[in-house]
């Protein structure tokens, strides 16, 4: 097949060695194009903050690159001594690196196993490839099919449900109360790292109105300004809660800001009509009593209840990893037959030609020797069983190249047929 | 398929459509393949196709409950169908189908109680038929809308339960958010309401027409339209009473629909008095 990878990812580079190696989009472009030009190969280029990857592609006949040589370029690219590169590289070649780009874009090689977003990364890395006219049958064969197979791992097994980051848990939480968000009021009560993150997720769901209290005026009126809310003084915080469909509590304060009888007395009464509030309390130590939690008027989660369903669903993921596996396996035969056919196919259509043109040799004048003597019909049988003498000559040279590509062979018997049939 | 054929469509056709359907469903959570999503959505195309033919070759009376109970059923298995088609996400085959397969199961228990799917109309709609099938008719819009919020609000419980627990919101089984699911009961109550306040009214106003004879023995007819306006009553507290929460909209719906249906079956000629 004649295919190489070599890179590193998570597992065994560091992020300085990643980022040392990683390829912005204009030294993407120039790598790739010196690469094609220098090793006469396909190339295309994979870098994501979690791996750098190299896919280099050679026409039948020639050599696989070597793992050096694309491991001297890596390091002449990013003025790096290769030696100190060689430990944290890997390389795969034909059959094994057809599996690990099926792996990789079906997520199976990824940090967070199901995500996805490389199949993604995998398709751009492509597509950048393609306009940089990198690209060539094999690579052209190889990437989409591979983007078929993560898209069959991804609907056929479940390897991809559930979210994994507490943000979007947290999100799912929102979406399983509310449908509609634009007559919504989110209050944002404090301002930490993990508070504003899962804002930003709440922030897509475009809400009617974002409300900040905090203990700092100036903090609130940051925050504030950061998501288009309003900043509210932190002693009205009660009257909010009472006018909140979500809050989002994210404080550094050392012990619940808004206990069960607080909550009773002061915010309960001001709600409307029984409507029902999402507390999402991701700070630690919590913000508001866990009492307060009913799932009907107050459905309350807080950091532990979002770390278990990500775990869960990690946990989740990994039963799905077998059946995912199986179809990696299933569509790397499939790739690698349907390219040994496909590397076959100009051989077996010259020698088919090559031997039409024998056999039209001595037909043509024997017919024409026999003009006269035989009908229309009988001289069809003739021709009919000239060709079936034919097929039947070629069944058996021909099934044993393609058994041979099969099984690995790398060229050695299309060489003897080439020179059997003396095939230009 | 030639009419003849569709002749000999009957109740197991669809019934068992509906089974494998449901069946489908269930295995869909298991398994979440499209490739059982469009297994079910075909059978189910099935189980309504022939239970279509079937009311229409055979067309069972609807002032009888044997008919009515089936049309309701065929009501369902649209909003089923429609549901999935819309919802392809949500699991809802999984709470529509059983209904759907309930009320089928329902009117064949009443024809084999009964042994005939014919029905004796009763003698104050015999005069009166016009009226008679008015009153039919807005009985039976207002159970459609019954059964929409009785569905709905047993997915609000569910939804509900699993807040209440802290499940996984990206559990096997997806359903609807709350607010949807309590928008959905409060449509179907304002819909059935109307509907059905004005059978009943049109109901006591052709029983006064009733010679006093057949009124003599209170049957379980009669009983049925003291049912049917208890479930007016239980409709005018949700639709009217002031912050009805969803999850008693959600009780209450599910009380109507059991009493509208314990109602359906119980106004039919095999009980004392139908006939």
């Amino acid at each position: 097949m004649n295919l190489r990878i070599v890179g590193c990812n998570f597992r065994t580079a560091n992020v300085d060695v990643r980022e040392r190696l990683a390829f912005p989009p204009d030294l993407h472009a120039r790598a790739s194009a010196e690469l094609a030009a220098r090793f006469g190969c396909e190339v295309a280029i994979l870098s994501t903050c979690n791996r750098v990857e190299l896919f280099l592609a050679r026409p039948h006949g020639a050599t696989v690159l070597s793992t050096e040589l694309a491991t001297e370029f890596l390091g002449e690219v990013h003025h790096v001594p290769p030696e100190t590169l060689t430990p944290h590289l890997y390389s795969h070649a034909d059959a094994d690196a057809t599996r690990h780009l099926f792996r990789v874009a079906a997520s199976l090689d990824s940090l967070i196993v199901g995500e996805g977003q490389i199949a993604g990364q995998v398709k751009q890395a492509f597509e950048a490839a393609q306009q940089l006219a990198t690209t060539g049958p094999l690579l052209n064969a190889l990437f989409p099919h591979a983007l078929r197979t993560a898209k069959r791992v991804r609907t056929e097994t479940g390897i991809s449900l559930g979210h994994v980051s507490v943000s979007s848990v947290a999100v799912d939480y929102v979406k399983q109360v509310f449908d509609h968000f634009g007559d919504k009021t989110i209050l944002v009560i404090g301002a930490g790292k993990m508070g504003r993150l899962t804002l930003k997720h709440l922030e897509e769901l475009k809400p009617g109105r974002i409300l900040v209290a905090n203990r700092s005026p100036e903090k609130a009126a940051e925050v504030a300004a950061g998501c288009g809310g309003t900043p509210i003084p932190w002693d009205k915080l009660d009257d909010a809660l009472g006018e909140a469909d979500i809050a989002l509590s994210t404080t550094g304060a050392g012990e619940p800001i808004v206990s069960q009888k607080r909550f009773d007395k002061q915010v309960r009464p001001k709600r409307r009509h029984g409507r029902t509030l999402v507390v999402l309390d991701i700070a630690v130590p919590r913000d508001f009593d866990p009492a307060i939690h009913d799932g009907d008027r107050v459905c309350l989660f807080n950091i532990d209840d979002l770390t278990r369903i990500r775990e869960q669903t990690i946990a989740e993921r990994q039963s799905h990893i077998r059946p995912a596996e199986a179809i990696v396996a299933a569509e790397v035969k499939n790739f690698t037959d349907d390219w040994q056919r496909r590397k076959n196919g100009p051989v077996i259509q010259q020698l088919r030609s090559e031997v039409d043109k024998v056999r039209d040799e001595v037909l043509t004048p024997l017919l024409a020797k026999l003009n006269g003597k035989l009908s229309l019909a009988e001289k069809e049988q003739v021709a009919a069983a000239f060709r079936l003498f034919q097929n039947k000559l070629l069944h058996g040279p021909i099934a044993a190249l393609q058994d041979a590509s099969k099984e690995g062979d790398r060229g050695t018997l299309i060489e003897a047929m080439k020179k059997l049939f003396r095939l230009g | 398929m030639s009419l003849s054929t569709l002749q000999g469509v009957s109740h197991t056709c669809f019934g068992l459509s509906y089974l494998l359907a449901f069946t489908l469903e269930l295995a869909r959570i298991r398994w979440p393949r499209t490739g059982l999503r469009t297994a079910g959505l075909v059978v189910g195309a099935v189980g309504l196709f022939t239970h279509s033919a079937y009311l229409a070759i055979h067309h069972p009376s609807l002032a009888a409950p044997y008919g009515s109970l089936l049309l309701l059923a065929w009501v369902l298995a649209v909003f089923y169908f429609y549901g999935s088609l819309h919802h392809a996400r949500q699991a809802w085959g999984i709470f529509v189908l059983p209904v759907v397969l309930g009320l089928v199961a329902l009117s064949l228990v009443i024809v084999s109680l009964s042994g005939t799917d014919d029905v004796d109309v009763p003698v104050w709609l015999v005069g009166e038929k016009f009226w008679g099938a008015i009153h039919g008719l807005l009985l039976l819009l207002a159970a459609v809308g019954l059964s929409v919020a009785f569905l709905s609000s047993v997915m609000y419980l569910v939804q509900a339960r699993r807040l209440r627990t802290k499940a996984n919101p990206l559990g096997a089984v997806k359903i609807l958010s709350l607010e949807r699911l309590e928008e959905m009961s409060r449509r179907a109550v304002n819909l059935a309401f109307p509907m059905l306040t004005a059978g009943v009214l049109l109901g006591m106003l052709m029983l006064n027409h009733e010679p006093p004879s057949t009124l003599v023995t209170p049957s379980l007819k009669v009983l049925g339209s003291y049912g049917l306006i208890l479930v007016v009553a239980m409709l005018v507290y949700m639709r009217y009473a002031a912050h009805v929460s969803g999850r008693r909209l959600a009780v209450w719906s599910i009380l109507a629909f059991v009493l509208l249906v314990v109602v359906l079956m119980a106004a039919h000629p095999f009980v004392e008095g139908g006939k």
